[in-house]
């Protein structure tokens, strides 16, 4: 700073003028800041009141006791003591892990397979791709019950035609405690598949048609140009599709709540409606933002991991 | 780049979530009304179905020329966790409608109603035996004004084509053989001599009732006999599988109106539907309702049962006429009211059960009479401070005997250690 106004100074002349244009330049600097704050202030004071607020209260809340009535009370990490004890809080978390593992590759495999599928110039194709996408804007209890019906265990559809081509020990889906969550996640990938589908068909047609070319007179055959080609041009957007995924496997909770309830027994409870649950159901809003808390850093710690992978692949 | 966007993404949606939940409440927060004349703003589930509420508020209007009732409608399935928030946010709704015991507990631990013992004096308890259900030390924080207990509705047609004797105090066992008699037909035509609803209090409040056991205590291997006779019941397949009923999400009304089931046990709320809708022509079964079945033959009928009733909400500006409107709805005339729709009051009286059952379309056969009138009524599920988290952990394993995911000595030895660790922390 100082060597800069030391070089400056011998130029006495251009002083004066160079300072007030710097001070319109600043002037319309900050002119187009404010405007650009009052583009995203309504928006920002939506996220503020309905997200931020409640965000910081939960973390607050986390280390009381509170009953949303009653003035709250200083539990200090009472509430995560009592966590770590307990067995809806195991069940759920487990639970939570399981369809995670279960609902992100799988969804993530599809979505990119129908992609491929229908990323080619065929008559109708728009048709096919609308009718993916249909399940993602369709109304999520009706998913939810009409799905139950088809995995009724004596006279759905699905374990029908399941005795059909001879299978006598047909699974009992949500009706049974190790079939439950496998009906959910297989739902879910079902209603999601499309939505993926259609960010993999907008990173499919950004690749360059040139690459392909190119891989083409290198001699390439199809399976080469997917693998050595297709993939890693997709990367950002599979990246975007895994962060994306993995945060709303792990605060599933709508179509859980349908479909099951967590049930039966605790089979499917996760950790969105063990929060619910305790929360505003049992009226103990300090535990259960303590197991929102939980459920935050789980999922940041998700997320920061993978942001970390991508980083050090970009390298 | 696209993190920004991302972040753009969340906040808008949030936003459009925060909005949307802000306006459920908004409509319910107008003030009270014109000067001299009072609104009180009672909240209620389902106005449209639930016609006892219309012809609550315009009987007390009637009476009452000075006060206005504005209804703040809530969806049924909602009307739980919506009440929680709304009182939790100083909402000022003056009339919360006390759905169960089980809710009553909830507000009246946290001291979210005021307490009307004023009112209960003023009332002819003696005549509304449900009062005592809400007494929490000295203080009352609600009243009732409708008592529902569960009865057999039974199919008149379908007992007389069986040639089975009509169903005069039951047993269980009574009850689980004529149910053999009367299934016929298979898959899509199959009519199930009894339908057993998916709830857990089907098999464990009768239990609790019938053998007056207290759900507070973690023991619970009374329930043994009650689910051996369901789960036989199910594996003859004279009531529909439980995983059925609940993939399937079978409305009871259903399966009784469309004559599905020749038994169904029920609360007495089912009789108003009936009527409505014998009337309105979308149902012509021939019904009759006995008392529930008993664990033995000439004993006394005990069922099990819950009130509905008032509560005034701490944050309401017109706590005077609230307490106008809880006396009128206890009592005598609040009772005639809502017995001329079909429900039961909780007021009793020989000129209210002649009234009831003289509506059109309600059975006057002398087994109808008996049943209205049951012995001794206990709560249909757990109540007291811990009621919701001790209801939760009996419902999870409910699920897990009726799949056969579980043995019923295993999920009853469940229910109580969970219930001794996670509730009472013992």
């Amino acid at each position: 700073m100082t060597t800069i106004t030391q070089r400056r100074a011998p130029a006495g002349e251009e002083t004066p003028r160079r300072d007030r244009r710097d001070r319109r330049d600043r002037r319309g600097l900050r002119r187009s800041t404010l405007i650009g704050w009052s583009f995203i202030l309504p928006n920002f004071l939506g996220f503020a009141l309905f997200t931020l607020v409640p965000v910081i209260a939960a973390f607050v809340l986390a280390f009381m006791n509170w009953d949303s009535y009653n003035p709250p009370t200083w539990a200090g990490i009472d509430n995560f003591v009592r966590l770590f004890r307990d067995d809806d809080f195991r069940v759920a978390l487990t639970n939570t892990v399981l369809y995670a593992i279960g609902h992100v590759p799988l969804t993530l495999a599809l979505s990119l397979g129908l992609a491929l599928l229908l990323n080619q110039k065929l008559r109708g194709i728009a048709f096919f791709r609308v009718a993916i996408f249909f399940p993602y804007i369709t109304s999520l209890v009706a998913i939810a019950i009409v799905w139950n019906m088809l995995f009724d265990p004596t006279s759905g559809p699905i374990n029908q035609f399941l005795h059909a081509i001879g299978i006598a020990n047909a699974p009992g889906w949500t009706a049974s405690t190790a079939w439950a969550l496998p009906a959910v996640i297989i739902t879910s990938v079902w209603r999601d598949m499309g939505y993926y589908m259609v960010l993999f068909l907008a990173g499919l047609q950004a690749i360059p048609r040139e690459y392909y070319e190119a891989a083409q007179m290198d001699g390439a055959g199809r399976w080469r140009s997917f693998w050595n080609v297709t993939l890693p041009s997709l990367r950002p957007t599979t990246f975007l599709v895994l962060v994306l995924l993995s945060v709303s496997s792990f605060k599933v909770f709508d179509l859980v709540f349908v479909m099951t309830q967590g049930g039966p027994g605790r089979a499917t409870l996760v950790l969105s409606q063990l929060i619910y649950q305790d929360g505003i159901l049992n009226g103990e809003f300090g535990y259960s933002s303590a197991i929102s808390l939980v459920l935050f850093v789980i999922v940041l710690v998700v997320t920061v991991f993978q942001f970390r992978i991508q980083q050090r692949r970009e390298r | 780049m696209k993190r920004s966007l991302i972040a753009a993404g969340a906040a808008a949606a949030a936003l459009a979530l925060g909005l949307a939940g802000c306006a459920g409440t908004g409509s319910s927060s107008s003030g009270s009304g014109t000067a001299g004349a009072t609104t009180l703003r009672v909240a209620v589930w389902n106005l449209q179905q639930t016609p006892e509420f219309g012809a609550l508020f315009s009987a007390f209007e009637k009476a009452n020329p000075s006060i206005t009732i504005q209804p703040v409608d809530i969806l049924a399935a909602n009307y739980e966790d919506k009440i929680t928030t709304m009182l939790a946010g100083g909402d000022t709704t003056d009339i919360i409608t006390v759905k169960n015991l089980t809710d009553y507990a909830g507000y009246a631990q946290k001291k979210q109603l005021v307490d009307v013992a004023d009112v209960v004096k003023s009332l002819p308890t003696a005549d509304i035996p449900a009062t005592e259900s809400y007494k929490t030390g000295s203080a009352y924080y609600a009243v009732p004004y409708r008592q529902d207990f569960s009865v057999l509705y039974y199919n008149k047609k379908m007992f007389a084509d069986a040639g089975v004797a009509d169903p005069e105090n039951l047993t269980w066992d009574e009850f689980a053989a004529d149910a053999a008699k009367l299934t016929t037909g298979d898959g899509a035509d199959k009519v199930y001599g009894a339908y057993l609803h998916t709830w857990n209090s089907m098999v464990q409040g009768y239990a609790a009732a019938q053998q007056d056991k207290s759900y507070d205590k973690p023991d619970y291997s009374w329930m043994a006999d009650q689910y051996k006779l369901t789960l036989g019941m199910q594996k003859a397949g004279t009531i529909m599988d439980w995983a059925t009923a609940n993939s399937q999400q079978v409305q009871y009304k259903d399966m009784f109106e469309k004559g599905k089931a020749a038994m169904v046990p029920m609360g007495t709320w089912l009789i108003a539907p009936l009527l409505a809708d014998t009337k309105a022509g979308t149902t012509d079964v021939d019904w009759g309702i006995a008392p529930i079945p008993q664990l033995k033959s000439g004993t006394k009928i005990t069922t099990m049962g819950g009130p509905t009733g008032f509560g005034i909400n701490k944050n309401s500006k017109n706590t005077a006429a609230a307490e106008k409107f809880l006396t009128f709805a206890a009592g005598p005339e609040g009772a005639k009211a809502v017995a001329a729709v079909g429900i039961v009051p909780a007021y009793h009286s020989d000129e209210i059960t002649k009234q009831y059952f003289g509506l059109d379309g309600m059975p006057s056969d002398a087994l109808s009479k008996t049943a209205f009138d049951p012995d001794v009524i206990r709560p249909d599920g757990p109540t007291g401070t811990n009621a919701a988290a001790i209801g939760t952990i009996l419902n999870q394993e409910h699920q897990l005997i009726m799949t056969g995911s579980s043995s019923v000595a295993d999920a009853t030895a469940e229910m109580a250690s969970r219930v001794k660790s996670d509730v009472l922390h013992q």
